[in-house]
């Protein structure tokens, strides 16, 4: 027999009741799940929400130590920065990929730039040092070569592991709970 | 089971309503679970503590414990090598190399002492060895020396630590600089921990909390490494003298208002002062600055050991290491860097010489005016001329670098001791002519420490006598032209 969804007038209080109950229980378990995953900084351009996970320690750590960190952050090169549409597509699609590998630990211990990825790196590089490579023209330009084929230190270093910074100074998260609910406040 | 009537498709519903939802929980708790987790490996993988650093600890050992790179590193600061041209880590004898500096300072400490400090681990072994210090001496003399003055600070107050004599800490002040001298010490984070800096820039209207990081780079350095002076005899407080600026200019209008002085000239009976290392002042008006490399860009390195790139902590000229300092930016041949650095020491240093031989026989011509019983109201003028123009000669003579760290900038300054030089010379020579002295002042053998040494005695002696403890007297706060009481009887 066909399934119809029953008016609303039909429906029991018990079940109205239950069922706001059953979304509030979920909205809340959802609020909690953004909140320690830090899910508003995702918004913002800040380099500190790039090491909200520890895969990303070493890119932070060797980015803090360039000459890069004084100029440009993460969003400045690993995102395109054409119009806003393009910026804020590219980092949904790139933040949810990355919060998927991750959640289900399959996060290689050296990370690579996919070929979407490289083209924006590219692009951005270009973008800052327009006047030193206006005169990268004719068969060097019609060439494949990225910048970062050869300026391969810029700005991470050649090491890349999972292990290659340790002890790195990064920013604190900030407290899944009240600091008064902590363990470490009490102390 | 047929479902019959609205009654038992209400039921299935239901359950229907609950299964979803305790689904959609059960999902979003596991989510939040692996979240939970991966924020535990998280701090796992950040600052991790072998054992955990106290507030203040000031046993460097215990900070090397769980940073053994940075510390390894900074143990090599204990070493001496070979000195550059102009400066290095090894003992120097910078009287021998420069005997005119005893006549410059006739009556004051730094005549009897004045070495190169070497490397940050020796720096309590250093200061304790200085003839400079005496019984008197103030606590406020191990404030840079070590990272149990902040230490101390926060036990004694910031007041009872000046207040304190320097021999009363002698057993308490044990580290050398090092860990907790600029790093916080749960996050890592560079962080402040001299208080007269953070006043210095509160009297400029400048916050420290809220400098970047790259501006700690220079500001941690610069909790020491700046001029600065002990404000009043009673309290010792160590001022940073930044209220007009950081400047030589700046600070002659600055000491022209407060009407300090270290001590009394023994030759001259000028009231002068003895400006205290102005290294971050010069950095500051030098291109590097202008261009926002800090302090830690050259004289603190990163280094690249296997994977892991850290700052090498070893502080010292990086002249010693031009490949991981100076030609990170500049791609030119270390010979030629080197060429380059000692061309604009070797022209500084040229012009200091001038400068010092200029004030030394402004110092002496004065003396022999008051032996030809000038006044001292004849000669107020003369004396505020050599205090100055020898104020502005030591903004580049104190100052480390040779006036590398701002080279225009050190050599104006000396143009501006040299003139106040030439000016008071000009004008104590008429003096001296009014007086029957038309010949000029043959110049005393000054040519080595021994000489300078046995030149001076008979003055500071003759100071001595006089009754002026050179220190108190002149730092009463009484006013620069009023006659000092030694003189006025000659």
């Amino acid at each position: 027999m066909r399934w119809r969804v029953p008016a609303l007038s039909g429906v029991p209080a018990w079940l109205r009741w239950a069922t706001v109950a059953s979304t509030g229980a979920l909205f809340g378990m959802a609020l909690y799940v953004a909140r320690i995953s830090e899910a508003a900084s995702y918004l913002s351009d800040n380099p500190d929400t790039c090491v909200n996970c520890h895969v990303m320690f070493p890119q932070y750590a060797s980015w803090r130590h360039s000459s890069h960190a004084e100029a440009a952050t993460c969003n400045d090169c690993h995102v395109p920065q054409h119009n806003v549409l393009a910026r804020y597509g590219f980092k949904a699609m790139d933040g949810l990929r990355h919060s998927a590998v991750f959640t289900l630990r399959r996060e290689p211990h050296v990370l690579r730039a996919i070929p979407a990825s490289a083209r924006v790196i590219q692009r951005n590089c270009v973008r800052c040092h327009t006047r030193v490579v206006a005169d990268v023209t004719g068969p060097h330009a019609a060439t494949d070569r990225a910048c970062i084929d050869c300026h391969r230190e810029t700005p991470h270093g050649r090491v890349h592991s999972s292990t290659s910074t340790p002890n790195a100074a990064v920013p604190p998260l900030s407290p899944p709970a009240p600091e008064w609910m902590m363990l470490e406040s009490r102390r | 089971m047929e479902p019959s009537g609205p009654r038992s498709r209400m039921v299935l519903l239901g359950w229907a309503v609950m299964v979803g939802s305790a689904a959609g929980v059960l999902a979003l708790g596991l989510l939040a679970t692996t979240i939970t987790e991966r924020r535990a490996e998280r701090r796992l993988a950040s600052v991790q503590f072998v054992q955990p650093i106290g507030e203040w600890e000031a046993d460097n050992s215990k900070w090397g414990v769980s940073f053994p790179r940075q510390f390894s590193s900074w143990e090599l600061t204990r070493h001496m090598s070979d000195n550059t041209r102009y400066g290095g880590s090894n003992v120097r004898d910078y009287l021998s190399e420069q005997p005119l500096h005893v006549v410059l300072w006739a009556g004051f400490t730094f005549a009897k002492d004045y070495s190169q400090a070497r490397g940050h681990f020796n720096s309590v072994a250093d200061v304790t060895a200085t003839k400079r210090v005496s019984a008197t001496t103030p606590a406020t003399c191990w404030t840079c020396k070590s990272p149990d003055a902040p230490r101390l600070m926060a036990k004694m107050g910031v007041d009872g630590f000046y207040a304190a004599r320097f021999a009363d800490l002698k057993g308490e002040v044990r580290n050398p600089i090092g860990c907790a001298d600029c790093h916080d010490n749960k996050t890592m984070a560079l962080r402040i921990s001299r208080p007269a800096l953070i006043e210095a820039m509160q009297r400029m209207g400048r916050d420290v909390q809220k400098a970047t990081h790259q501006e700690m780079r220079s500001l941690v350095c610069a909790q020491c490494h700046v001029s600065y002076y002990f404000a009043d005899p009673k309290t010792n407080r160590l001022v940073i003298p930044w209220d007009k600026g950081l400047g030589a200019d700046d600070f002659d209008r600055y000491y022209k208002e407060v009407g300090f002085s270290d001590w009394t000239h023994a030759i001259s009976g000028a009231r002068m002062i003895k400006l205290r290392h102005a290294d971050y002042e010069m950095w500051s008006q030098g291109v590097h600055a202008f261009r926002g490399v800090s302090c830690a860009d050259c004289h603190l390195p990163y280094r690249s050991e296997g994977g892991v790139k850290y700052t090498d902590h070893q502080v010292r000229s990086p002249l010693y290491n031009v490949a991981a300092s100076c030609q990170v930016c500049h791609r030119w041949s270390e010979g030629d860097i080197r060429q380059r650095v000692y061309a604009i020491q070797d022209k500084t240093l040229e012009l200091r010489r001038i400068a010092e031989a200029q004030l030394a026989a402004a110092h002496l011509e004065i003396g022999d005016a008051m032996r030809l019983r000038a006044t001292d109201l004849e000669l107020a003028e003369v004396r505020d001329l050599v205090r100055r123009g020898q104020m502005y000669w030591d903004y580049v003579a104190a100052t480390n670098g040779m006036g590398f760290h701002a080279p225009q900038e050190s050599a104006r300054v000396l143009a501006k001791a040299i003139d106040l030089a030439r000016e008071c010379r000009l004008q104590v020579n008429r003096i001296r002519a009014r007086k029957g002295a038309v010949e000029p002042l043959a110049m005393p053998d000054l040519s080595t420490r021994a000489k300078a040494d046995a030149f001076i005695k008979p003055f500071v002696e003759a100071q001595r006598k006089a009754g002026v403890a050179s220190n108190s007297a002149a730092r009463s706060g009484a006013p620069l032209a009023s006659p000092s009481p030694e003189r006025a009887s000659r």
